[in-house]
């Protein structure tokens, strides 16, 4: 009990932090709360918290903004509350700097999962640990030492750019990463901005790994953001 | 401004004139006919009355005509003189039917002008009464899950001692559902500012046919868990140009609809590549649709008069967004009756076309 993570929530409306709140406090978190980006960035320097949500709509100071700040001067996972329309500001927080991010309106579940993520990834990064060598979940197994993928016990066909795609979404699942991150991942620094490429090889893997590419199990997409691997 | 109509005035005034009085010159030169000549100015100061504007043009034409005719073309040429014998009436009349025809298009003119302005007005008041149409039909459809949210917690709040358990879990699942319906109901209306902000055109970008779909179903399944929904898009990787958040919606509108209304669970979504185009298909296998609304089902009516008692979800707006939807894309929406259950097909055209020919790519890349 004396390790109980501590949760920094800026937002300024009042209902939806309630109700944060309640679900965090509910599952042994610690929670400190701010109704504005100043007061916000004040207790993340004083109290370090393990994790931020931040709402993007503050009244002082721009939502964006207080994500560059802290970004400044730490790397703990920042996630990021947007509305479902605004895929243009998803975008843009991501890669600002910010880890995830969660659409309003959202459930406990989601909330928690996302949060779960953050401090995962986060751990490994803090103790300088390499990722576990192997993802497996659901009868998907990618090995990444021996750079193998196997379903279902099968070993899976994949080009050199569709297993980097799946090793790189694995290595990050559960996190949403976007299509500009994996084209600078994959193709470096100065690839095409269009993304038709990224997409037609996700189509590929896709017919690989999925049983019905209409209702894929391991890769999720979210349409104008990027890709999600499940965790 | 004035200047510039004047200046124009003038200068179709003495065009015309001009090509009158060459056209006159030749006439005369074979028939030696003065009162043909005559019939050719007035023939030109019908055209000032009409290709210029204000009555000044069109007088001063006709007096101008007379005098060419005077002038040029009787005896004695290039001398004015109007006392010769019958002449004089000629004249007089000429003058006055040039006046009178100039004025008579001048006329008309206004009066079409005034159609217009009218047939403008009309437009935009048939504007106004669909959009009054819409409001009213979009917080009647609000208020009714309102209506349920605020009596449920209400009543909860009050007897909430005297409840059993499964009466709680029950206020608090209806008024979860109701939630939802709302949230998916301004979800909706947020479209359709989306359309509406750039006129009746959409902005495009080609999209992976197969990641809406997915994402569509996904969105449904985390809102209506019972539904049983089976996707089957093309084996072969389609990129098609549209509004991916738009079409999602309407899939998710049509598949919501289709589990609210047909009664049962069991639903086909299937994506067919056509030569043109692609459709899209929603099928349940419940109770169909009645066969006098299948005509109206997209304008947006209410649910008056539908038997199925299933009248606490609107479902007139989701369809009509769904049209509007669809139409900016350029596609084509409509609802077949099956033996069993019913099938909403839309399409969407493949390729891009020529007007929009530049891909706008809203994701900011």
């Amino acid at each position: 009990m004396a390790n109980r993570q501590t949760i920094l929530v800026i937002e300024d409306e009042k209902t939806i932090g309630n109700y944060i709140e309640t679900i965090l406090l509910s599952n042994e978190y610690k929670v400190l709360r701010a109704m504005n980006g100043t007061t916000g960035l004040s207790l993340c320097t004083s109290h370090h918290p393990e994790v931020v949500l931040l709402d993007l709509g503050l009244p002082d100071i721009d939502g964006m903004e207080v994500l560059q700040r802290i970004r400044g001067f730490s790397g703990i996972p920042i996630i990021v509350i947007s509305a479902r329309s605004q895929e243009k500001e998803k975008v843009e927080a991501l890669d600002s700097g910010a880890d995830d991010y969660i659409t309003k309106p959202f459930g406990a579940e989601e909330l928690l999962a996302r949060i779960r993520t953050a401090l995962r990834h986060q751990l490994h990064v803090g103790k300088g640990q390499m990722q576990p060598p192997v993802y497996s979940r659901d009868g998907l197994v990618i090995d990444f030492e021996r750079r193998l993928v196997t379903l279902g016990g099968n070993a899976i066909h994949l080009t050199q750019i569709e297993y980097k795609l799946v090793s790189l979404l694995a290595q990050n699942a559960g996190k949403v990463l976007t299509y500009d991150f994996i084209l600078k991942d994959i193709w470096g620094p100065y690839a095409d901005t269009d993304n038709q490429i990224l997409r037609v090889n996700m189509a590929n893997i896709r017919r690989k790994l999925e049983a019905n590419p209409a209702e894929p199990h391991y890769i999720f997409t979210e349409i104008g953001v990027g890709y999600r691997m499940l965790e | 401004m004035d200047k510039k109509i004047l200046l124009m005035n003038f200068l179709t005034t003495v065009g015309i004139f001009v090509i009158a009085t060459l056209l006159a010159v030749a006439f005369f030169h074979y028939s030696r006919n003065s009162t043909s000549v005559a019939i050719i100015y007035v023939l030109a100061v019908m055209l000032v009355a009409r290709y210029t504007s204000g009555y000044v043009p069109g007088v001063v034409a006709s007096f101008l005509g007379v005098a060419c005719v005077n002038y040029v073309f009787t005896y004695p040429f290039m001398h004015l003189n109007f006392s010769i014998d019958g002449y004089p009436v000629t004249f007089v009349a000429m003058a006055v039917i040039s006046g009178l025809t100039s004025m008579l298009t001048t006329q008309s003119k206004k009066q079409n002008q005034i159609l217009n302005e009218q047939e403008k007005f009309l437009m935009e008041a048939e504007k106004e009464t669909m959009r009054a149409n819409l409001l009213r039909a979009v917080s009647h459809d609000l208020r009714t899950p309102l209506t349920g949210i605020i009596g449920m917690a209400d009543a909860y709040l009050a007897d909430s001692g005297r409840l059993t358990e499964d009466e709680k879990s029950y206020m608090v699942r209806s008024i979860s559902e109701d939630a939802n319906w709302l949230l998916n109901m301004v979800e909706n209306l947020l479209s359709v500012t989306r359309i509406r902000v750039g006129g009746t055109r959409v902005n495009t970008s080609p999209e992976p046919l197969e990641e809406v779909v997915s994402e569509a179903v996904q969105r449904l399944r985390k809102r209506l868990p019972q539904a049983k929904v089976q996707v089957q898009v093309p084996e072969e990787f389609l990129m098609v140009p549209m509004d991916a958040m738009l079409i999602e919606q309407v899939i998710i509108n049509l598949l919501e609809n289709a589990v609210y209304h047909s009664g049962t669970e069991k639903i086909d979504l299937y994506v067919v590549r056509e030569e043109e185009c692609v459709s899209f298909h929603i099928r349940d296998y419940g109770r169909g649709i009645a066969p006098e609304r299948l005509e109206v089902i997209f304008d947006g009516g209410g649910t008056e008069g539908n038997e199925s008692g299933d009248s606490h979800r609107g479902m007139g707006i989701g369809l009509s967004i769904c049209k509007t939807i669809i139409h900016a894309h350029e596609g084509s929406i409509h609802v077949n009756n099956w033996e069993q259950g019913a099938e909403f097909i839309f399409t969407l055209p493949l390729r891009e076309d020529k007007g929009n020919g530049k891909q706008t790519n809203h994701f900011g890349y």
